[in-house]
């Protein structure tokens, strides 16, 4: 049975799942959950992911949810095939661990707060919360000055092989370039690895929403 | 030994003493004194460069990141102390998915109420209560998914403790004490269960007032 993949077409986290899938090279049925209708508080829906948040997978009646640990599901399953996205030495393990919690501390709080102020609070009957977007701003500019600093000294985050803690940054930069918000051009290293990493046939497939 | 440098009362710091301490793993905390600014100087920014407690020096490599460090702690000493990531494949991606819910569906919220009512505090600053609420309004619809889904199972990951459960350990542990929210747990009768359950451990018990 080809896997199912429970999400909204451009939803970011389900854009991650999406990306890592096509780099896999994993065949996946879409099914989507109309977010803008509320599909994903219904009972249906939060009888498998209790959070009610997209998305979730259906591999062969193994149920699972957030996106990151979709992804690395994915990866580890389907390891022999595709790009490899995982390192299997315990050093390079360890520095991939170190990228991928450096992404959910030092990158997404600070991009995935913006895009609500900045996009989504909107769609959902709110409004900008000036300082806030302006302190998150602040906020994400230093952290991608040490982004700037790891990448002068080595080609991805975990190392000079690209991995999953790389591809986890793709949704929610490209939603912040998406609205004119660009802090990486300005910074040459970080500017490099986004070209880099933006640009694989696999972000391409999908950024447009699957 | 490990040696770790950070701040015996940091959050942080404490999650990766106490997987030693699950661990069976000896350490030598060396104190970075967060109250003077340590971990903005040159050297230490040097070696971590967000300016983060903590970081170890096990043998010369260098890890930071709690979650990393712990994550590469468990698996390099698989037989001795508590097994706290699974390696079946099936279990391996429901500690996963456990470890992200304690990231984006607890800390999340949780370390901010933690920073408004009890870091700022501290450093003589006021709570933004209108903050702090808000906070609180996102998270209790997340505890009351916790509730159901341990409403069937002892822990996040299954019937085992797994290292996502212990992540929640330091800011929980602030947010249900010195921040005031005892109630919030107490008030869901399996978070509340599970929440006694991995806070009498005797590893957390040993660490938790510093590291």
């Amino acid at each position: 049975m080809v896997l199912k993949l429970y999400g909204f077409t451009t939803s970011t986290c389900t854009l991650r799942v999406a990306v890592v899938l096509k780099e896999k090279n994993v065949p996946f049925e879409f099914i989507p959950v109309d977010l803008t209708k509320g599909a994903h508080k219904a009972p249906e829906f939060t009888a498998y992911q209790p959070f009610g948040q997209v998305p979730y997978i259906d591999d062969n009646g193994l149920i699972l949810y957030e996106s990151r640990a979709i992804c690395r599901y994915i990866a580890a399953k389907y390891a022999s095939q595709g790009t490899p996205l995982l390192p299997t030495d315990p050093t390079a393990t360890a520095l991939f661990e170190q990228a991928a919690s450096t992404e959910t501390s030092n990158y997404d709080p600070f991009v995935s707060g913006l895009a609500w102020e900045l996009k989504f609070a909107m769609w959902f009957g709110g409004k900008t919360d000036e300082a806030r977007a302006k302190l998150l701003q602040s906020q994400l500019s230093a952290k991608l000055d040490v982004y700037n600093v790891i990448l002068g000294k080595q080609k991805y985050l975990a190392g000079n092989d690209i991995t999953l803690a790389d591809l986890f940054h793709l949704p929610y930069g490209s939603v912040l370039l998406g609205i004119g918000l660009d802090e990486f051009s300005s910074r040459p290293n970080v500017a490099r690895w986004w070209k880099d990493i933006s640009s694989r046939a696999s972000w391409e497939a999908v950024k447009g929403g699957i | 030994m490990v040696k770790l440098y950070g701040f015996s009362g940091s959050t942080c710091t404490r999650l990766v003493a106490l997987i030693c301490k699950e661990k069976d793993i000896p350490y030598e905390l060396t104190s970075v004194n967060l109250t003077k600014g340590e971990q903005k100087n040159p050297s230490f920014v040097a070696i971590q460069p967000f300016g983060q407690v903590p970081y170890i020096d096990d043998d010369g490599f260098i890890l930071y990141e709690s979650r990393a460090i712990a994550r590469y702690l468990i698996k390099k000493y698989p037989n001795q102390g508590t097994p706290l990531i699974p390696s079946d494949p099936k279990a391996e991606a429901l500690f996963e998915q456990a470890a992200s819910i304690e990231t984006f569906n607890f800390t999340a919220f949780v370390s901010g109420i933690v920073f408004e009512k009890v870091f700022k505090p501290r450093r003589g600053l006021q709570p933004n209560e209108e903050r702090v609420q808000e906070l609180l309004a996102s998270l209790k619809p997340k505890l009351d998914a916790y509730d159901l889904i341990l409403s069937k199972q002892k822990y996040l990951a299954g019937d085992s403790v797994t290292l996502a459960d212990l992540a929640h350990l330091p800011y929980g542990t602030a947010f249900y004490g010195p921040a005031g929210f005892a109630e919030v747990f107490e008030s869901r009768p399996n978070l509340s269960r599970w929440w006694k359950d991995i806070s009498s451990r005797p590893a957390w018990l040993a660490v938790k007032d510093g590291a």
